[in-house]
């Protein structure tokens, strides 16, 4: 794989034009030329520069996930279906208020209101939903802001623009709950630090999600607008398999549209992307199938492992076992995933050889095309 | 500098070429003159509106320039000597007034300024206006120097009045914007009357002033031609210098008289080549120059732009006896001088030269040389710009970044004033159509029609001010007769900035000085029923989202009026800046910022510039007008701006 750093012209040809890009958001910000806007990455000014950190630090140009995983995890990248693993666990957070606002159990909500509170860390970059009922990311420094971040939102939102944004000079110390390719993203700016920038030493803290794709704003928002009344939208849900629905809560009850319908919005680029449970992170979250009100906890790092243990002894989270099926399910679904979206990358690139963005041991790829 | 107005007969001033014109209307005792600004023709209205009230005669600025020349008409009609003034692009406005008005005759003398631009230094396209002498039947003078320019005008009233048409004065850059000695004539000391006779030379109840019938006025006018050649024959604006048989005859006019004048005296060939300077262009006084083309066996003829009087001498010449003379035209069309741009005295030397076969060096081949590398290496690449503090500059990025960020590749359709030159850099290069004075709306109208061709790209037209006034008002009208789906950006910054901040109908003052009602562009605009947004530019955040907001609507026409003065305008008033503007070199990351310099290079204010030493922004003091808006463009938040 070519690893050679290029510019924002190539950024727009190899990833944004081709439907590659996620809108993660790791470009968004990192200069004045990129931004965000309404569900794309927009090149404000024509960038003549032939280098860039945009497309660096970009998780959909090359990425070589042994040193990635070297750098986070401590080991090569791991041939398992769930990546990393310490422990794998279910969890749900044991305070009302939190409870009342989760999709789930609250586990993101709770670690991060105690991290904050044992000084972990001083600030963490979330995403709420906005007055539109569309998701934005935002810099939460209370309990009462990370309050807001509960729930989950399921359209891709540029949650790194938030993180570029930080003056250069900052010392304050950030959590960060982020899609996997926000996470890879993370990890590729902790492998090979931005210069001029906030410090990304300062990031304590990755929380992955659970994800098997996001919808696209484009197109979904509308949909929602033509179909709801979306003022009184309280919060949406798709619920695991075998539910097959998209459920939107209404001040007035709940309305659900046929998961088949709300396909078409999908992100394309969520075709090639071969992370269901945010291998990167220190902590990965879920749902549990069939068991409502509780999270899937993947325990990958220390700084993971430490903080589950604080808030499980000072009873901020019920802790149990993942049953065994949970489990099984959880692996074959991220190994489907995986599978799938090799063979999709293949597809367009149209080369065995050539696999896009990402750089894979040669083992791994042979057994996922198995 | 003594004003046009001096009463001093006999006396020589200094006058650029527009004075003298102006000067020479003075002493034909007009009461009349109206105009719209255009380079180069802009300081003859100027000089005239400035002697106006002293001088008891009305001078105004019209909305433009078909206007310009009806109203002159009408004060001519009434018996009050009239001049309009106009670039070569105001003729073409005023065209079919033009067209019609020689049919009909005019009252008192009305005369017709006309200032090319050769090269289009200042203009969109460059033309020959002379032509129209030729195609509509008018007669032409082109004055060579500045006392001609003077001479002709005061004369030209007096032929309009003896042929009964209305005459023109065709004049190029290098005539209007020179100076030269002229000297003075008198200043006629009458009082106008004006009246308005029901003249009826045909018939008991039909009036004079009507085109009517066309074919037997036309017919009339070939008869005043007629007379006005047989008057050029003898003309002393025509005359000849040189030898009785030259090797060599140059017939010339206006700019080029004197550059033929001094190739001939560069090349040491005054006893070889005659030139024909010619004064009065048309109709050609045929008699004249058939008697010097006998004398020459070589004619050079060297005029701007186009080949009007070699065209037309040689046509000239099909229709006299066989047994004359039939020498060897050079010209523009044996390639010896350009048929295009502007000449210069090389041109001529060269192409005199050339003919009587010698050698010229102007300079040494190795200073030549050198001279053509040094503009490489020790010239900066100077853009066009906006002037610091221009609000187009701050209105041109909130357009680029708007149109950027709705992602649907749409874009501008431009028009003509200091804005046009978005069609570069200066502008981030937005503009990509742009061509007469209210062609922005005009074209966008076409565009917002073709829906139903798949088309779905946000058009922008964006006008100025006084353009909007001049050339807009009936496109934005098409558009919401015909619904057309494009937003209209005029960019009122409170004056007729290109030329030079004259007045004009939404400004509240008059050519001559008087405060007048204001016509509110955005009430007209209410008027029509569309949808109106004002915004100040320096205000991005605000301007952007107002742009994004009115690019994705659908529909007729919007209109979003960009308000801010014109910097130049507010600084001369205001005496003070707005800001104190610096950068905070520590904030600043100099090359190191990822931006790739976006404040110099991209925004390009030429007020921030950057310090090769230091590595990093800085403000020019000398040039920044302290608007304070790439505050807002740094990344870094290095530029700071305080009130003052």
């Amino acid at each position: 794989m070519d690893m050679k750093v290029k510019g924002s012209k190539e950024l727009l040809t190899e990833v944004i034009d081709t439907g590659l890009c996620t809108l993660c958001g790791a470009c968004a910000g990192s200069c004045p030329y990129l931004v965000s806007y309404k569900g794309r990455i927009v090149l404000l000014d024509n960038c003549t520069l032939s280098e860039g950190q945009c497309y660096q630090y970009c998780p959909r140009t090359c990425t070589d996930m042994d040193a990635i995983s070297r750098q986070v995890l401590g080991m090569p990248y791991s041939s398992d279906e769930l990546g990393v693993t310490k422990e794998v666990l279910m969890a749900r957070s044991t305070d009302a208020n939190i409870k009342g606002r989760a999709q789930y159990g609250g586990t993101v909500t709770t670690i991060l209101s105690l991290a904050l509170e044992e000084g972990l860390v001083d600030g963490a970059i979330l995403t709420r939903m906005s007055d539109d009922k569309t998701p934005s990311a935002f810099l939460a420094r209370s309990r009462k802001e990370i309050l807001q971040g509960a729930g989950s939102n399921y359209m891709a939102c540029p949650v790194l623009e938030v993180l570029n944004h930080i003056p250069k000079d900052s010392t304050e110390r950030m959590g960060v709950v982020a899609m996997p390719c926000q996470v890879l993203a993370l990890s590729k700016m902790r492998n090979e630090p931005p210069q001029d920038r906030m410090n990304i030493g300062n990031v304590k803290l990755v929380v992955g999600l659970f994800c098997t794709w996001a919808l696209s704003l484009n197109g979904f928002h509308q949909f929602l607008h033509e179909n709801l009344d979306l003022p009184r939208v309280i919060k949406f849900d798709i619920p695991p398999p075998p539910a097959n629905r998209f459920d939107a809560y209404t001040s007035s009850g709940k309305i659900s549209f046929p998961l088949d319908e709300i396909r078409k919005f999908i992100m394309p680029a969520c075709t090639y992307c071969l992370d269901m449970t945010s291998e990167f992170a220190d902590i990965s979250v879920g749902s549990v199938e069939g068991i409502e009100g509780w999270n899937t906890v993947i325990v990958r790092t220390d700084v993971g492992a430490d903080l589950m243990k604080m808030a499980k002894k000072k009873g901020k989270l019920e802790v149990n076992i993942l049953p065994p099926e949970n489990l099984a399910h959880l692996k074959e679904a991220s190994l489907l995933k995986k599978k799938r979206a090799l063979k999709e990358i293949i597809t367009k690139s149209g080369d065995r050889k050539n696999l896009l963005y990402v750089g894979l041991q040669e083992s791994i790829i042979d057994n996922l095309l198995a | 500098m003594a004003g046009i107005g001096i009463d001093a007969p006999g006396t020589t001033q200094l006058f650029i070429g527009n004075e003298a014109i102006a000067r020479g209307a003075l002493e034909a005792g007009i009461g009349f003159a109206a105009a719209y600004p255009g380079t180069p023709s802009t300081e003859i209205m100027e000089s005239l509106a400035s002697v106006a009230k002293k001088m008891n005669f009305y001078a105004e600025w019209s909305v433009n320039e078909k206007v310009a020349l009806e109203s002159a008409a009408g004060a001519s009609f009434a018996g009050i000597r009239a001049i309009a003034a106009m670039k070569q692009n105001g003729v073409n406005v005023a065209s079919d007034f033009l067209a019609n008005i020689v049919m009909s005759g005019i009252g008192a003398g009305l005369v017709l300024v006309c200032c090319d631009d050769p090269s289009a230094i200042s203009s969109s396209n460059e033309q020959d206006t002379r032509n129209i002498a030729k195609w509509l039947d008018i007669p032409l003078l082109e004055p060579g120097t500045f006392q001609e320019a003077k001479d002709m005008t005061k004369w030209a009233f007096d032929l309009a009045e003896e042929l009964d048409t209305i005459c023109v004065i065709r004049s190029v850059t290098r005539i209007a914007h020179a100076r030269g000695n002229v000297k003075l004539g008198e200043l006629p000391k009458k009082e106008h009357k004006a009246h308005f006779d029901n003249i009826c030379p045909i018939a008991p109840t039909l009036t004079k002033f009507i085109p009517y019938p066309s074919a037997w006025l036309h017919q009339q006018l070939h008869v005043k031609l007629d007379k006005a050649r047989e008057v050029f024959e003898s003309s002393p604006f025509n005359w000849y210098v040189g030898p009785e048989e030259a090797e060599l005859l140059i017939i010339t006019c206006g700019s080029c008289w004197l550059y033929s004048l001094e190739a001939v005296k560069t090349l040491n060939l005054e006893s070889k080549v005659g030139i024909l300077k010619l004064g009065t262009i048309w109709p050609l006084p045929q008699k004249l120059i058939e008697k010097h083309l006998s004398k020459s066996p070589k004619i050079l003829v060297v005029e701007e732009i186009d080949p009007f009087l070699e065209g037309n001498i040689k046509e000239m010449i099909a229709d006299l006896p066989p047994a004359s003379p039939h020498p060897t035209f050079y010209g523009k069309r044996s390639g010896h001088i350009n048929a295009y741009g502007e000449l210069n005295p090389n041109m001529v030397i060269g192409a005199t030269a050339r003919i009587m076969d010698i050698t010229y060096e102007s300079r040494p081949a190795e200073y030549s040389k050198k001279a053509a590398e040094i503009p490489f290496t020790y010239m900066p690449m100077r853009i066009m710009t906006f002037c610091p503090g221009c609000p187009h500059r701050a209105t041109f990025w909130a357009i680029k970044n708007a149109l950027r960020l709705d992602g649907r590749d749409g874009f501008v359709t431009g028009d003509i004033g200091c804005y046009s030159m978005a069609i570069g850099p200066a502008g981030f290069f937005q503009e990509r159509t742009m061509y007469c004075m209210g062609a922005g709306a005009g074209v966008a109208n076409g565009l917002g029609k073709l829906a139903q061709f798949g088309f779905n790209q946000p058009v922008l037209a964006v006008c100025g001010d006084s353009t909007f006034f001049h050339a807009t008002i009936p496109a934005l009208i098409n558009g919401v007769y015909n619904h057309s789906n494009f937003t209209l950006v005029i960019l009122d910054n409170s004056a007729t900035a290109m030329t030079g901040f004259q007045p004009h109908p939404g400004t509240g003052i008059t050519a001559m000085g008087e405060t007048t009602r204001v016509v509110d562009i955005e009430d007209l605009c209410h008027s029509l029923g569309v949808q109106v947004d004002v915004c100040d530019p320096f205000d991005l955040e605000n301007t952007t989202a107002t742009l994004l907001k009115a690019i994705a609507e659908n529909g007729g026409p919007r209109v979003v009026i960009m308000r801010r003065e014109c910097e130049l305008v507010r600084a001369r008033r205001e005496k003070k800046p707005l800001y104190k503007v610096h950068v905070d070199p520590d904030k600043c990351l100099g090359e190191a910022c990822g931006c790739n310099r976006l404040c110099t290079s991209a925004f390009s204010c030429p007020g921030l510039i950057w310090d090769k030493d230091a590595g990093k922004a800085k403000i020019d003091e000398v040039i920044c007008a302290s608007c304070g808006i790439c505050a807002d463009i740094c990344p870094q938040g290095a530029i700071i701006k305080e009130a003052v």
